[in-house]
């Protein structure tokens, strides 16, 4: 488990990203949502949880969620957010712009690695 | 469908707790968990505010996309735009320059400091209708009251100012001390007068720069203030204005700007009588945390114990007023300004209806359109948002140019307006304006943009589509609300006629003369006769019997008098001689308003006096002699003859000096206020009269009164140079100042009933005319069966006509409920005058007849041929 000093601010219109990718296996709850995107990224990353709130409304907004009333595990009723089809979509565009981003400042960065690449 | 917004709270304090529940297994307590959790999910309410916000910028994107696309709807359609625009531009600019006038007038505080702590007050005499309050009492509530910061006793008058440039006529108020914090006015030059200061004077920046050239050293100068020596103390900045109500005067048709301020005398000369001159108008400061019913009950004591001390003074017919001064000053503009922003928002309303109706009809043409747009799945809310979208654009177009219209209207309507009218030099375009232009703009945008929305949500796609064809009766749907609109047009437009027609009658009222009376010829010029030289009588009468002699040797004079009206002071016994009627005090309490008039001999030739019994005054009479009024003769001695009884005129009833005989008896003559009905009079000649000053030379012309004046001026002038003519009238232009403020309320009611009119017409033009296109191949049919073109012609006036008639019928009932509104701005004329009704009705009639006549000869004249083959 990492120290608080190790964690990392999320970076503007990344956590919508994120929640696209993490709802790709199927339907999640709010909390569930936070929940994986701390574990999958073995929680380096900081995520206020309450910012995630306003984040699934604008995806909500641009059609590339949905949301269901359910009962959750224990009997609750609660709100799953789940992928669209234009998420979908989305998350193909969008991971492939994050992939290109990071190879690009990499590049910048690191000059000396781009080179000694095959 | 639910809103995801729906149940935003629920999800998040779903989301808390379950993290409360994680921290719990991890081993914390109950208490730990759940603030860890909230710590770490931030601000709940921030969140829940940022989650909003996302939809709400959704909202007014998809509404700004819908004006853009309103916007270019609207270029498609350049005339259908104009007319609209231009409708709600009259409309909103006319209610934004009436709003604009109530702002300035009721609603804007003073701008004195603490203006709510400002109040009047004066004792209300019955029998004068007036609420002045005096000397003495005046001073006793300065000495004795404890409400008030500062309490400040005045009056405004005209006075004579020498310098060494010479002499002119001003209007100056004399206010004690505590009117300089009570007006928070700071000196540019100089100081003003403190307690001590008993001859000073203080100028205002007009008068500074008119009268002394900006010279800064004229502070220290001495003038003279009616013969009277004076320092100049200093000068007051530009924009400081006297906003206090001057209730004596100066309230009719000529009130003007106070130009400097002398010290009131109240406060040193210790007046133990006059108990009954009320001649103070007096406004306090409340100190504060005082409640206005705490200053009223003290005062109230002190006036109790007055009245309990001076039981000569004649309290019981006084009250005292204690009031707002906000409410003071608007009282008299108050009704007027209400009837006219009743009117002019029926203007808005008419113009509503009207958009409304033509919406409706660019509606009905559109409902192909709208149901294609539904059929392929387009939402009925986005439909109707996007029709709102698309007025509001409209009335933003409309209430801009509005907005302009009223600025540009406003100097228009300042010059129009009565100088009476209390702080109309305030009148701007401030925030509270613009607020209220924007509150009429939406307002309309969204009253006459929801009701073609409303009907389109009845109507079914389908059915629409399956019509299909131009021509079908889709449009018809909104013809009933259509015709109801035009009705409550008329009828609103009916209201507003009857209204103006009511006042113009009573203009027609007022302005009626009697045969022989020419006021256009005569010409009225003010000579105040100021000064110590002119304090006694003898030289008063000197003066005038010179002034007379040269004015009549003038050529093209006919006639020419001295007038100065004023009122006697009565006795208080009664007469023991019954030929001898004296107005004893009680008597002139309730003859509130015998006029006493000096005039001399020349008076009757002015004016055309018309002589009912005996003779008019001669040059000069063998003993005290006196003419009365019609009035006055019927309120002293009844039915019986006036001629040969006397009148008691002096203190003592019982001294045969001023005991005058009447001998003729005048009829009744409005000659200084228009709106009032004539007063018993008593006509004095001057050479009887104790005191003339402040009089009018009266100069009957033979031809154009205005170009006589300068030559007329001169010669009053010859008499003694020190003494100017004030002020020169036609005694026309000056009867039409005393209604002034009727006037200007009779031209922008009339304004406002024009238009409606002019809108009513349109209107009703639009509903017919739209109607008959509906139905051009049921009228071709018809033809083609042999219907007579008269017969057409009589089905659309009919139509038209029908409207008329339930708009009207529904008119006169408003009118009668709500012209009684109005009571206080007619004269001479009830609020429910049958005659005005019947004209205005019929008027309204002939207006919808006119308007339906062009689509009925339209339909008279289709041509069934081509009406069928276009079928």
């Amino acid at each position: 488990m990492s120290t608080k000093d190790d964690r990392i601010e999320l970076l503007q219109g990344t956590l919508d990203l994120l929640i696209l990718r993490t709802l790709l296996p199927g339907p999640a709850h709010g909390h569930a949502i936070v929940k994986a995107i701390e574990r999958d990224s073995e929680e380096l990353l900081l995520v206020e949880q309450g910012s995630l709130y306003p984040a699934l409304h604008r995806l909500i907004k641009r059609g590339w969620i949905g949301v269901t009333e359910g009962t959750s595990e224990n009997n609750r009723r609660a709100k799953y957010y789940r992928l669209t089809a234009a998420g979908r979509k989305q998350l193909t565009v969008q991971t492939t712009r994050w992939d290109k981003l990071a190879r690009a400042i990499a590049r910048i960065l690191r000059p000396e690695s781009e080179e000694s690449r095959p | 469908m639910s809103h995801p917004l729906d149940n935003l709270g629920d999800d998040i304090r779903d989301h808390i707790e379950r993290e409360t529940q994680e921290n719990i297994e991890r081993g914390m307590s109950p208490e730990e968990a759940r603030a860890a959790a909230l710590r770490k999910f931030g601000n709940v309410t921030r969140v829940m505010e940022e989650t909003r916000a996302v939809w709400i910028s959704v909202w007014l994107e998809q509404l700004l996309q819908d004006i853009r696309y309103g916007v270019r709807g609207l270029r498609h359609n350049p005339g259908f735009a104009a007319v609209v625009v231009l409708t709600l531009a009259m409309a909103i600019g006319m209610n934004t320059a009436v709003f604009s006038l109530v702002n300035a007038i009721l609603v804007r505080p003073l701008p004195y400091p603490d203006p709510d702590r400002l109040v009047w007050l004066g004792n209300y005499n019955r029998f004068f209708k007036a609420e002045m309050v005096s000397s003495p009492d005046y001073v006793d509530w300065k000495d004795q009251a404890a409400s008030f910061a500062g309490i400040v006793a005045y009056g405004t008058g005209g006075y004579t100012l020498a310098s060494a440039e010479g002499a002119g006529h001003h209007v100056l108020a004399d206010v004690t001390t505590d009117f300089w914090d009570i007006s928070g006015a700071r000196p540019v030059l100089g100081r003003f007068f403190g307690p001590e200061d008993r001859d000073g004077i203080v100028l205002s920046d007009e008068l500074f720069e008119r009268e002394f050239r900006r010279d800064p050293d004229v502070v220290g100068q001495s003038v003279t203030v009616n013969g009277r020596a004076v320092t100049v103390l200093g000068v007051l900045p530009k924009g400081f204005r006297f906003l206090l109500p001057t209730s004596f005067g100066l309230q009719t048709g000529n009130a003007r700007e106070i130009e400097g301020y002398i010290p009131n005398p109240v406060v040193w000369q210790h007046p133990s009588r006059g108990r009954n001159v009320s001649i103070q108008s007096v406004v306090a400061k409340l100190k504060p945390g005082i409640s206005i019913e705490r200053a009223r009950s003290e005062l109230a004591g002190i006036q109790a114990r007055i009245a309990g001390e001076n039981p000569e003074a004649r309290y019981d017919a006084q009250s005292l007023r204690v009031t707002p001064l906000q409410e003071k000053l608007a009282a008299s503009a108050r009704p007027a300004l209400l009837v006219l922003f009743a009117a002019v928002s029926f203007v808005l309303l008419i113009a509503c209806a009207n958009i409304a109706n033509l919406l409706l009809a660019r509606g009905a043409a559109r409902q192909k359109e709208i149901a294609i747009r539904i059929a392929i799945g387009a939402g009925r809310a986005r439909v109707i948002r996007q029709f709102l979208g698309e007025n509001l654009a409209l009335a933003l177009f409309g209430g801009t140019l509005g907005l302009l219209l009223a600025r540009l209207a406003a100097p228009v309507i300042m010059t129009l307006a009565p100088p009476s009218l209390p702080r109309l030099g305030e009148t701007t375009i401030d925030g509270r304006v613009l607020l209220f232009a924007l509150a009429a703009t939406l307002g309309t945008g969204f009253i006459f943009g929801i009701t073609p929305a409303i009907l389109l949500r009845r109507s079914k796609a389908y059915e629409v589509l399956k019509q299909g064809g131009r021509t079908s009766s889709a449009g018809s749907a909104g013809l009933p609300l259509r015709r109801l609109l035009v009705a409550a047009e008329l009828a609103l437009a009916l209201v507003l006629l009857i209204g103006a027609g009511l006042m113009v009658k009573s203009f027609w009222r007022m302005n009626a003369r009697p045969p022989g009376f020419d006021p256009e010829r005569i010409l009225a010029l003010q000579v105040p006769l100021s000064g110590p030289k002119y304090r006694a009588v003898a030289q008063q009468r000197r003066f005038a019997e010179e002034m007379l002699e040269r004015v009549e040797q003038g050529p093209g004079v006919e006639a020419a008098s001295v007038l100065a009206q004023g009122q006697l002071r009565g006795s208080g016994t009664a007469p023991h001689n019954p030929n001898v009627a004296s107005l004893s005090s009680a008597q002139v309490m309730h003859l509130p308003h015998v006029t006493f008039s000096t005039v001399s001999s020349g008076f009757d030739r002015v004016m055309g006096l018309r002589v009912v019994r005996g003779r008019w005054l001669a040059e000069s009479e063998p003993g005290p002699a006196i003419v009365i009024n019609e009035s006055m003769a019927h309120e002293v001695f009844g039915e019986g003859d006036a001629v040969g009884k006397h009148l008691g005129l002096g203190d003592n009833v019982d001294d045969p000096a001023t005991r005058a005989s009447i001998i003729g008896v005048v009829s009744d003559l409005k000659y200084s206020r228009l709106d009032a009905p004539a007063e018993p009079e008593v006509y004095i000649p001057y050479q009887l009269s104790s005191s003339f000053l402040g009089m009018t030379v009266m100069v009957r012309t033979a031809t154009d009164a205005t170009a006589m004046a300068p030559a007329i001026r001169s010669a009053i002038a010859s008499v003694d140079r020190t003494q100017p003519v004030a002020e020169v009238k036609t005694l026309e232009q000056a009867l039409a100042d005393s209604i002034a403020p009727r006037r200007f309320n009779l031209y922008l009611l009339g304004t406002f009933a024009t238009s409606a009119l002019l809108l009513a017409l349109i209107g009703i033009y639009g509903v017919i005319a739209y109607g008959v296109a509906q139905r051009t191949q049921e009228i071709g049919v018809r033809i083609a069966l042999g219907a007579q073109r008269s017969q057409v012609l009589w089905l659309v006036l009919r139509e038209g006509m029908t409207l008329a008639a339930a708009g009207i019928t529904v008119g006169l009932a408003a009118a009668f409920a709500l012209t009684r509104l109005m009571t206080s701005l007619l004269y001479d004329v009830k609020p429910t005058d049958p005659s005005t009704y019947a004209a205005v009705a019929a008027v309204l009639a002939a207006t919808a007849l006119a308007a339906s006549c062009k689509p009925a000869l339209k339909a008279a004249w289709v041509d069934p041929a081509s009406t069928l083959r276009q079928e």
